[in-house]
């Protein structure tokens, strides 16, 4: 670990000012060993990103088995609300963070200090150039703890301050909650966008207390995953006491990260209510169209005579069709007189 | 109880006219038109909710369609099998429909269909296969269907006659107002009980065709006796020159028709169109559709003459224009191409349905429009595919725009070859012709039973 600063040293002085060249090759030679001691202790923990995960196409030397990370954040006199920046990290990564700071007055007289959390961080760089300050920290993140956020302060006479916040990718589930049916089967997945996690698990439970599930039980619980980016579990032969929420765990090696997935399931009963009183609703209408219908029909029988009726439909068909009434009642008396 | 967490009105999600739409021009309800005889009036109200409960439920399948791909872990091409079987069994069926309804009056078989229909519905709410959705939906319900919706038009038009283009406009503007309702609805069903509960409810609505179907009321027009049953019908429609040129100019326009529904967004994404775009252009088109339903309507029945010389200046100007759609590069002109497309598209379907009783009398219209739906549904099945393999073999929608347009066009030019097409427009009226055919028929028996 002490020999770390060393080797981020070396590059950052070769990124600020570069040594002299008669100090290179000595350096370099130096770093070297360095790296070599600290890949042995190391070793197990930061050798494993390789072997699983691409190789990223920024390498700084042949022997750092760290990716490299850098972000940096822009600061101006007008800042006066924290600029903050979110990254997200899969893997031990080494980290190297830059903030600036553009001012018109004196950049000398700004005091510039780095803080993760509360704590106070020593071991950062700081150069002005032009009119613009710039400060620099650099430092691997290997295990969980050194997640968090890292702050940059610049004090002139309001304090200035970007924060790089670090934690472990998210995991998507389900915003809405899933319905199914008692007897039916329902897949729950969970994604994570850009990241691939080591393994995943599913609970069940609420946030507090979570249950693993009994994965053994194949003829109700099947995880499966066609990508390492998403997780999907099947839950067959579903009975009441199925529902509640179910919580996916995407293990990194930096941390965890957890989801949940609603699972609601009804009984046929539930829809069926509503669709009888429908069906109720249906006949009650058809019920009156087909009353109100005959009684129509009864009063015309009444106020009429029998045979009056049937020419008073026959006139209200004609009239209602428009067929002109002259020709066929013609052809009908012609027909009629033969 | 119902879940506690059940969501409100989910934001529409567009129905999707593509592989959905069916095959024969749309229909649908409007409001009813003020008339007279109250009878007439609930009859109008009827049949609109009728059309919006066939086709509305058809078109807005798609939300089930999401959620049956889920459940079942099947291809969308398999699941899209559902609907095309409900299609294709109301589009054949519909001949069965028409000549049930001539014998037993259209009150009847509407009701049965209507039962057939929300029961398909019900079973499919209890399936456990896919096998089992194509046989509930796809042959009980597509039988219902059958059973309805041909009847229900036919009986349009011998209830109207001097508002009749008029009458199926505004019937017809009823599928676009009903996919509008219930896509959204059928989003908010599935979210709250999920598919199978959605079912259930969507079969409990179209039980409402069993209501509608009561208010037919039945009427006995004069040349009812003339004409004979359903088989004396059949074959006297086969010989007759007109219904038979009629229908094969329908099938070529229904060939053409239904390619831009399927086809136009794909068009429009090759065009690099942004989908928010792409997806308001349809909207426009569908609302022309709507305006140009109502208005052609009601210029139907307010211009003299037959109706046929309208339905060809807007089966010519439907080509005309999907021709021109492939020229069209610039979004001002596809959008005024759109706007164009949709009217005269829209426009055209209910003179299509006023054209027949003209041609065969209101007493043949069940047989003539069953007969015709069947055969027409033939282009309609066959369009979108041709349209789609000649992208694949040119590359773009180009010359499948323009094939579209010819087929139309064509279909077009058949009609000019109609009765009393070129005869002046104050001369014969539409009715003239309707007793024109019932004096065929009789002189016809006539002869047959010769003379006394």
């Amino acid at each position: 670990m002490s020999a770390l600063p060393g080797l981020w040293g070396l590059r950052g002085l070769r990124g600020l000012r570069g040594p002299p060249p008669a100090l290179r090759l000595p350096l370099l030679l130096l770093c070297l060993l360095a790296s070599e001691r600290r890949s042995w202790a190391d070793g197990n923990t930061t050798a494993s990103p390789l072997t699983s995960l691409p190789i990223p196409e920024v390498m700084m030397t042949k022997y750092s088995n760290l990716f490299l990370e850098s972000h940096n954040i822009s600061l101006t006199e007008h800042s006066s609300v924290p600029v903050e920046k979110n990254i997200t990290l899969e893997r031990p990564s080494a980290i190297e963070l830059t903030c600036q700071f553009t001012t018109p007055g004196d950049v000398n007289s700004i005091n510039v200090t780095w803080k993760k959390g509360d704590e106070q961080l020593k071991n950062y760089h700081v150069n002005a150039t032009g009119g613009i300050l710039y400060t620099q920290y650099k430092f691997p993140i290997i295990n969980s703890e050194q997640l968090g956020s890292y702050s940059c302060f610049f004090e002139e006479e309001k304090e200035r301050r970007g924060t790089f916040n670090f934690g472990v990718p998210e995991v998507q589930g389900k915003n809405k909650p899933l319905i199914t049916y008692v007897g039916d089967s329902v897949v729950l997945v969970c994604k994570c966008q850009h990241c691939a996690p080591l393994n995943w698990t599913w609970y069940s439970g609420n946030r507090s207390v979570q249950v693993p599930l009994d994965v053994h039980m194949n003829d109700k619980y099947v995880i499966n995953g066609t990508n390492a980016n998403e997780t999907r579990l099947k839950i067959m032969q579903l009975s009441e006491d199925d529902k509640g929420s179910y919580w996916c765990h995407a293990m990194f090696q930096l941390g965890e990260s957890q989801e949940s997935v609603e699972l609601v399931v009804i009984s046929y009963l539930v829809p069926l209510k509503p669709f009888l009183g429908i069906v109720v609703e249906v006949i009650l209408l058809v019920a009156i169209i087909l009353f109100c219908e005959m009684h129509t029909q009864k009063k015309k029988m009444h106020t009429d005579d029998g045979k009056e009726f049937e020419q008073v439909e026959q006139l209200k068909s004609d009239d209602s069709n428009g067929i002109e009434n002259n020709a066929p009642r013609h052809r009908k008396n012609e027909a009629m007189s033969q | 109880m119902r879940p506690t967490h059940c969501p409100g009105p989910e934001p529409s999600s567009k129905p999707r006219p593509t592989l959905l739409a069916p095959p024969t021009p749309a229909r649908g309800r409007g409001g009813g038109v003020p008339l007279p005889h109250w009878p007439a009036v609930d009859r109008h109200d009827g049949r609109d909710w009728q059309s919006a409960l066939v086709f509305g439920v058809l078109r807005s399948f798609g939300v089930f369609f999401v959620e049956l791909v889920a459940a079942f872990e099947e291809q969308a091409a398999r699941v899209s099998w559902v609907a095309s079987i409900g299609i294709a069994v109301q589009q054949f069926g519909s001949p069965v429909g028409s000549a049930l309804s001539t014998k037993y009056g259209p009150r009847p078989v509407v009701m049965a269909g209507g039962i057939l229909a929300a029961s398909g519905m019900l079973l499919a709410s209890l399936a456990t296969s896919l096998t089992h959705l194509y046989l509930s939906i796809g042959l009980l319900s597509g039988s219902g269907w059958a059973l309805t919706f041909t009847p229900t038009l036919a009986c349009l038009s011998r209830y109207f006659s001097r508002r009749r283009s008029l009458a199926t406009g505004l019937a017809l503007t009823g599928v676009g107002l009903s996919s509008f309702a219930f896509a959204p609805l059928f989003q908010w069903l599935v979210s709250c009980y999920a598919w199978r509960g959605a079912l259930l409810l969507v079969s409990a609505l179209s039980l409402h065709l069993v209501a509608c179907g009561a208010l037919l009321r039945p009427l006995s027009l004069r040349e009812d006796p003339i004409v004979g049953g359903p088989a004396a019908q059949l074959t006297s429609l086969l010989h007759h020159g007109p219904f038979l040129r009629y229908t094969a100019a329908i099938t070529l326009i229904n060939t053409g028709y239904f390619i831009p529904y399927v086809h136009l967004l794909a068009h429009l994404q090759d065009l690099d169109w942004d989908p928010l775009s792409a997806a308001f252009l349809l909207s426009v088109v569908a609302v022309s559709d709507l305006v140009g339903r109502v208005v052609s309507g009601w210029l139907g029945d307010a211009v003299p003459g037959p109706v046929a010389r309208l339905l060809m200046l807007w089966t010519a100007l439907t080509g005309v224009s999907l021709a021109l759609f492939p020229v069209a590069r610039a979004p001002t002109a596809l959008m005024t191409l759109a706007v164009a497309y949709g009217f005269t598209s829209g426009a055209l379907t209910p003179v299509a349905f006023s054209v027949l009783p003209e041609l065969v009398g209101t007493g043949r219209i069940y047989c003539a429009l069953g007969l015709v739906q069947m055969v027409e549904s033939i282009g309609g099945l066959l369009g979108a595919p041709l349209s789609g393999y000649l992208r694949d073999v040119t590359g773009d929608y180009t010359v499948s725009f323009m094939v579209a347009g010819a087929f139309l066009l064509v279909g077009s030019g058949i009609l000019i070859t109609l009765p009393h097409f070129c005869s002046p427009a104050s001369a014969s009226k539409p009715w003239d012709l309707v007793t024109e055919a019932v004096d065929t028929a009789v002189s016809r028996t006539r002869d047959g039973l010769g003379e006394d």
